[in-house]
């Protein structure tokens, strides 16, 4: 059947454009056909005329042929052969297509180039005999129907929108990202997260081809006559045995404006080895260039040299404060309601902001629109599932994915200081989308996760995301949308400890921000896109509370004053093209945050540190008051320049403001860092980068390279005097010092994403310096010379590879190489308090060696019948096959007396890991 | 499933690590002044101990440093001299301090370097109401309990040492006879008395951790510090244990110092470890202010308490280390250097050994874990 489909597609490509009508004269045959084959039949006749036949062996199946023809016209012997049979033929030039089911069509419908819109019906009409009921006939149907756009206005020199929306057949969740374009004038554009895209196409015939990653490849005949909308189903790739992979315009990283911009698929990102076998997006994102970690265990990100409270990480529209599970080693989202993720390095779009280094969005799924079906995951730590399917079929669906673990085990396996630990999480994602009708849509998103580990006896941690948004997507016209989002996210831990009774107490910390953002995108024509919008967020934190517990417990009550602001902004950008080579997008966002009252505020001398002595008095200021406003515009222009269609130059500019901050001294971010809003004593994180790409593309689009450099500038960052007290500090002002840094780099990737062998391999060499050389602000660091950060590790290169043996069999193996990371290492030796102790001196003066780490893993697919009830995967490797013990810190202690120093490794072997999954 | 699931856990069960590390050679000479002690503010004499920061990896142990004049100042100019007692340690006389005045250190070293510490006013440390002990999970935790009625102290550090009596599980009657020659031994013979030396020991430790509690959050001041916990059977009180606590009242900004180097040096290792960070002090170089110096002179007082527990206030718990010791024939093959013998088990004849009982030495011979001199305090 498929074969079948390909020829007709093929000869629909290869010949529908050309009107040449069905030869009259036909060649005289003889022979006398006794029970033969309908192939030798067919052979036979080939050999007699100069007529190339065209034929599948296996569709016409064992047909037999029992005619005598003597002299006879070909056609009259072919009407002959095939009568009672439902097999057709068809001419073109000295070509025959001989057909089982539906003839060939190889001339035009009647007044294809006159403009009159209104014969469809005899388009429809050309094939027949639709009697196959599969997806298959079906789309090819689809794909040679003609399909009329607009009424008949204007004249032949104007062009019209056309507005698209691009759902999964077999779901009916829209399709994002997917490529629409007009096959001769190769002008495209891509589906937008709600699977809706407008083209501007001039009047008359096109063929538009879609292409989408996971979905067939398909096209749709369009005669464009006036501004007019177009719905489209595309098939989901269905694991062909043999299939035409048309692969030429998957450019969109030459066209786009976006650079140090990467968008990862939830496909892509299972098949990357990871720990424990279990799909996870933050560490598919840290594979990519420019994207570090301080080690293996930790959660935070660090983009471009930026901090890891520095990235704004959206699950749908909600803000997560923490994305992470246990100690980092898992991420907080599940891989089974996952789409994809969006990475933005450089070009943050105007609409993001509150966050100086990147913003990650990740995407979840919709939900089958049609049937009720669901997934189950069975790794070594945590077992998922998740269901999905319609609440009203075509119009809404839901889905809901629950995931858990039951790690205590392995934590008895850990090193001896975390015995007697537990840790568990559990992670709950919702998500229901209704149509209303074409114009509106609604979506409700829930997130809620919760992790609880004690990592020795006596304290217990806990943290907890809670998100719920509403949004509303609206279009005004096919040029014009709106999407109005409103949400409340929280994010809270609490740690508490009863062991000693005097002493037992809760700490709890709390962050709590309401939002509303309204967003327009008016497709003024196909130059030009504008795109305008409101955000607001209010932000309510609880610094820290400090609880007796229980009754003997001598615990005062210690209540960080609550924080509240307002954080708005007002963004609009445009995107123009002067022409098919170059385009230019602008944006401007004004940022405004104000800190609000009831606060109690702290003064300083002016021009002294901040520090408890210079400490004037304080300002009690009442509920709702505006304390402190901050703001400023931010920038946001990107470039790109094409040589030509494979070949581009990119180059933008942006500058960003940050009003909330993470405490925290430790090396990793951990998940009791407390966030601060800025205040009168602290003020706004600012920060630019200027980067420019050049962008290639070879072997007709298959392979994408790219060479992207950057330099960025970071002012008042955060850091920490010495032993500085972050918990319950009523003055946290007078231990933090603003900190200046820059971070340059160049980032290399070369990524094939289709065929047998697929993957990326990206270097990176960057270096991000801090600088603290004011000493009124008290202490200067390293006597006030740059100093490397926590996560300068100058060199990184990182494969990804992924090789196809068949569709059932696949292998994967990554390796990553990086520079060790800085650290403070002792400078001496001296003996106090009973024991010989470290001196420390220069700040990150040295590094940990070096880091070197491969894994692997093989996916193996149960059988790919399309209708069975269950698909079973399963995912076998091996994290770190060559067991380096990767060092995660160097570190000294003092232990009965004398120093030790020690090389701690958290996965010091190579780890094999299995994972069973059923899909349903 | 089960049966992948085993086989994995066994290679599993390896894979977190932690290695010996041995630093770059090449770190710098430092030599930096190292100040320890505290200014007495108890009517005692004060000791301060002056040393100099090393290389990380240096052949010499502790660098002391001599001959220098240390005084101890006052706001109204006046001075306490402290003459160097024995290495590196400045005694002062016993000085009856103003408790209303502010004090310092003033160092001057051989090599011209003048350093004086920051004016600190005077801390009273309350006594200690008591050191009280309870059963916790089969093993015993000993509380220091102490209390300030003003709620002025708030930072606190303690120290302590312990002393336990202990006996060997067996008693040495018979012993190897060595070759004066060949230093080998050639036979086992009877001793005329049992070797009670070796029998009844006693063993002392100061352990290094910097033990510092702060009541600041509390609404007493009120001390209840599990202070030390002595594992279930743990030979510490097999017959008698004894516990000295010491406490001193810190300044809050003592209290910091110290608890930066407890961070800096004890508290690291783990997947969140604080930066270790610059470690200051109050005490500054004069003569040259970008020279670093360690350590922090705090003007403060020591109160000791003391407890003993006796085997016999507890129930069910050994008086001796768990040992076993076998019955070995008499002959060459058997004369095994790292066992010793304990005991005849079976005679030929009258006097000849036939077969005897050999035992770990350390069953054996308390002073491999401990001192046979019995400490002065003991009853």
């Amino acid at each position: 059947m498929k074969t079948f489909v390909y020829i007709i597609i093929f000869v629909c490509l290869s010949f529908c454009s050309a009107a040449i009508s069905q030869q009259a004269d036909s060649p005289l045959v003889s022979g006398d056909f006794k029970n033969v084959p309908v192939d030798s039949f067919l052979v036979q006749l080939e050999q007699q005329t100069h007529y190339h036949f065209y034929f599948d062996t296996a569709q016409l199946g064992a047909v037999k042929i029992n005619i005598t023809a003597a002299s006879q016209p070909l056609k009259t012997v072919l009407d002959k052969a095939f009568a009672n049979t439902n097999i057709y033929y068809a001419f073109h030039k000295n070509n025959v297509f001989i057909t089982k089911g539906l003839q060939v069509q190889t001339t035009l419908p009647q007044g294809f180039f006159s403009g009159k819109g209104d014969d469809k019906g005899a388009v429809a009409n050309t094939i027949p005999d639709i009697t196959s009921n599969t997806a298959e006939s079906k789309s090819s149907a689809a794909e040679n129907k003609l399909i009329i756009i607009g009424g008949n206005a204007g004249n032949s020199t104007d062009r019209f929108t056309i507005a698209g929306y691009i759902k999964d057949a077999k779901t009916g969740e829209p399709v994002m990202g997917a490529s629409v374009s007009d096959q001769d004038s190769k002008a495209g554009t891509t589906t937008d997260q709600y699977g809706y895209f407008l083209l501007t196409l001039p009047k008359g015939h096109h063929t538009m081809v879609l292409q989408s990653i996971g979905m067939r490849d398909t096209k749709r005949q369009v005669l464009v006559q006036g501004d007019g909308t177009i719905n489209i189903d595309m098939q989901p790739q269905v694991m062909a045995l043999k299939r035409v992979i048309v692969s030429s315009e998957k450019a969109s990283n030459i066209k786009s404006l976006q650079m140090g911009m990467q968008k990862i698929d939830i496909k892509t990102i299972k098949q990357v080895p990871v720990v424990f076998g279990e799909a996870d997006v933050l560490k598919v994102v840290l594979t990519m260039p420019g994207v570090k970690s301080v080690g293996e265990a930790s959660t935070g990100l660090n983009v471009r040299g930026g901090a890891a409270d520095q990235n704004l990480i959206l699950f749908n529209d909600a803000t997560i404060y923490n994305p992470s599970h246990f100690f980092g080693l898992f991420s907080a989202f599940n891989p089974e309601v996952v789409k994809d993720v969006e990475l933005y390095k450089a070009s943050i779009p105007a609409r993001y902001g509150g966050r100086l280094s990147s913003v990650l969005a990740i995407n979840s799924r919709e939900g089958n629109k049609k049937d009720l079906s669901g997934t189950a995951g069975i790794g070594l730590l945590t077992s998922r599932f998740n269901l999905e399917g319609p609440l009203k079929k075509d119009k809404s669906s839901f889905i809901i994915g629950a995931r858990a673990t039951y790690a205590d085990w392995l934590l008895n396996l850990l090193p001896d200081q975390y015995k007697e630990s537990k840790a568990g999480f559990y992670d709950i994602n919702l998500n229901i989308n209704h149509e209303i009708n074409k114009k509106n849509t609604i979506y409700l998103t829930g997130y809620l996760s919760k992790d609880r580990f004690n990592l020795n006896s006596d304290t217990v941690y806990a943290y907890s995301n809670q998100n719920v948004s509403f949004k509303w997507k609206h279009l005004f016209n096919d040029k014009f949308y709106t999407l109005i989002t409103t949400g409340f996210d929280r994010y809270d831990y609490s740690i508490f400890s009863d062991r000693n009774p005097v002493n037992a107490y809760t700490l709890g910390f709390n962050i709590n921000q309401g939002y509303f953002r309204t967003h327009f995108n008016y497709y003024k024509s196909a130059k030009q896109t504008i795109e305008f919008g409101f955000n607001t967020n209010y932000y309510k934190l609880h610094p820290g509370t400090y609880k007796p517990l229980g009754k003997s417990s001598l615990v005062n009550l210690d209540a960080m004053q609550p924080e509240q602001a307002l954080e708005s902004a007002l963004y609009i950008s445009d995107k123009y093209n002067f022409n098919t080579a170059f385009s230019i997008e602008g944006g401007l966002r004004y940022s405004l945050f104000n800190y609000l009252g009831p606060s109690t505020v702290n003064h300083y001398v002016d021009g002294q540190p901040k520090t408890e002595d210079n400490m004037t008095g304080k300002t009690v200021y009442s509920s709702a008051k505006f304390i402190k406003t901050y703001g400023g515009p931010e920038v946001r222009l990107s470039g790109r320049y094409a040589f030509s269609p494979a070949f581009s130059l990119k180059a933008g500019y942006n500058t960003q403001r940050q009003y909330i901050h993470v405490l925290s001294n430790t090396a990793a971010m951990a998940p009791t860092d407390i966030w601060k809003l800025s205040d009168p004593n602290i003020k706004p994180q600012y920060g630019d980068q200027i980067s420019l790409g050049l962008y290639k593309n070879l072997k007709s689009n298959t392979i994408e390279t790219s060479v992207e450099v950057y330099y960025k500038r970071i002012k008042d960052y955060l850091d920490y005097k010495s032993g500085a007290v972050l918990v319950l500090n009523h003055h946290i002002e007078t231990d933090v010092i603003n900190t200046k840094g820059k971070a340059y780099g160049v980032e290399l990737l070369v990524k094939k994403l289709t065929g047998k062998m697929n993957g990326w391999i990206s270097y990176t060499y960057s270096r991000t310096l801090l600088k603290m050389d004011d000493p009124a602000a008290g202490e200067v660091i390293n006597g006030g010379r740059y100093y490397p950060a926590n996560y300068d590790k100058p060199h990184d290169v990182t494969f990804i590879g992924n090789y196809r043996f068949t569709h059932r069999f696949s292998v994967s193996l990554n390796a990553t190489y990086s520079t060790g990371r800085p650290i403070t290492l002792p400078v001496g030796r001296f003996y106090y308090e009973g024991a010989y102790r470290t001196l420390y001196a220069d700040r990150n003066a040295y590094r940990i060696p070096d880091y070197f780490r491969t894994d692997f893993s093989m996916n193996i697919e149960g059988n790919h019948k399309v209708h069975q009830r269950f698909h079973n995967s399963w995912t076998i490797g091996v994290y770190n096959v060559t067991g380096r013990k990767n060092p995660y810190s160097v570190y000294f202690v003092s232990e009965n007396g004398v120093v030790n120093g020690y090389k701690l490794s958290i996965f010091g072997s190579a780890i094999p890991f299995i994972n069973y999954n059923v899909r349903f | 499933m089960k049966k992948i699931y085993i086989p994995i856990i066994a290679v599993l069960l390896f894979f977190a690590c932690k290695e010996v590390f041995n630093p770059p050679v090449t770190s710098a000479v430092t030599g930096y002044l190292v100040v320890e002690g505290f200014i007495n503010s108890g009517n005692g004499a004060s000791t301060i101990k002056l040393t100099r920061t090393t290389k990380l990896v240096d052949s010499a142990a502790t660098i002391y440093e001599h001959n220098a004049q240390v005084k101890i100042e006052d706001e109204s100019n006046a001075t306490y001299p402290l003459y160097e007692r024995d290495s590196g340690n400045y005694v002062s006389d016993n000085l009856f301090l103003n408790p209303a005045l502010k004090y310092r250190i003033h160092i001057t070293t051989t090599n011209g370097d003048e350093y004086i510490s920051d004016f600190t006013a005077v801390k009273q440390t309350p006594p200690i109401d008591s050191i009280s002990w309870k059963v916790e999970n089969g093993g015993v935790q000993i509380y220091v309990n102490a209390h300030d009625a003003t709620n002025t102290t708030r930072y606190y550090q303690h120290k302590y040492s312990e002393t336990w009596e202990f006996q060997s599980p067996f008693i040495k009657r018979i012993t190897y006879v060595i070759d004066p020659v060949s230093s080998k031994i050639i036979g086992v013979t009877e001793l005329p008395n049992a070797d009670t030396s070796i029998f009844k020991c006693w063993r002392t430790q100061t352990p290094s951790n910097i033990l510092l509690t702060s009541t600041e959050k509390l609404s007493e001041d009120k001390v209840f510090l599990p202070i030390r916990y002595i594992e279930p059977k743990g030979g510490e009180l097999s017959i008698l244990y004894y516990i000295e606590v010491r406490q001193y009242a810190l300044s809050h900004e003592a209290y910091l110092f110290k608890q930066k180097l407890k961070k800096n040096t004890e508290q690291l290792g783990t997947i969140f470890d604080p930066q270790p960070s610059e470690l200051g002090g109050n005490v500054h170089c004069i003569t040259n202010p970008s020279q670093q110096v360690v350590g922090f002179v705090d003007v403060t007082q020591e109160q000791v308490a003391k407890l003993f527990i006796n085997n016999k206030e507890l129930t069910n718990w050994p008086q001796t280390i768990p040992c076993s010791e076998e019955v070995v024939e008499n002959k060459p093959e058997n004369y095994d250097p790292f066992l010793m013998p304990t005991h005849v088990y079976e005679y030929i004849g009258r006097n000849s050994i036939k077969s005897y009982y050999v035992a770990d030495p350390i069953c054996v011979d308390c002073t491999l874990r401990g001192t046979n001199v019995k400490p002065l305090f003991w009853p």
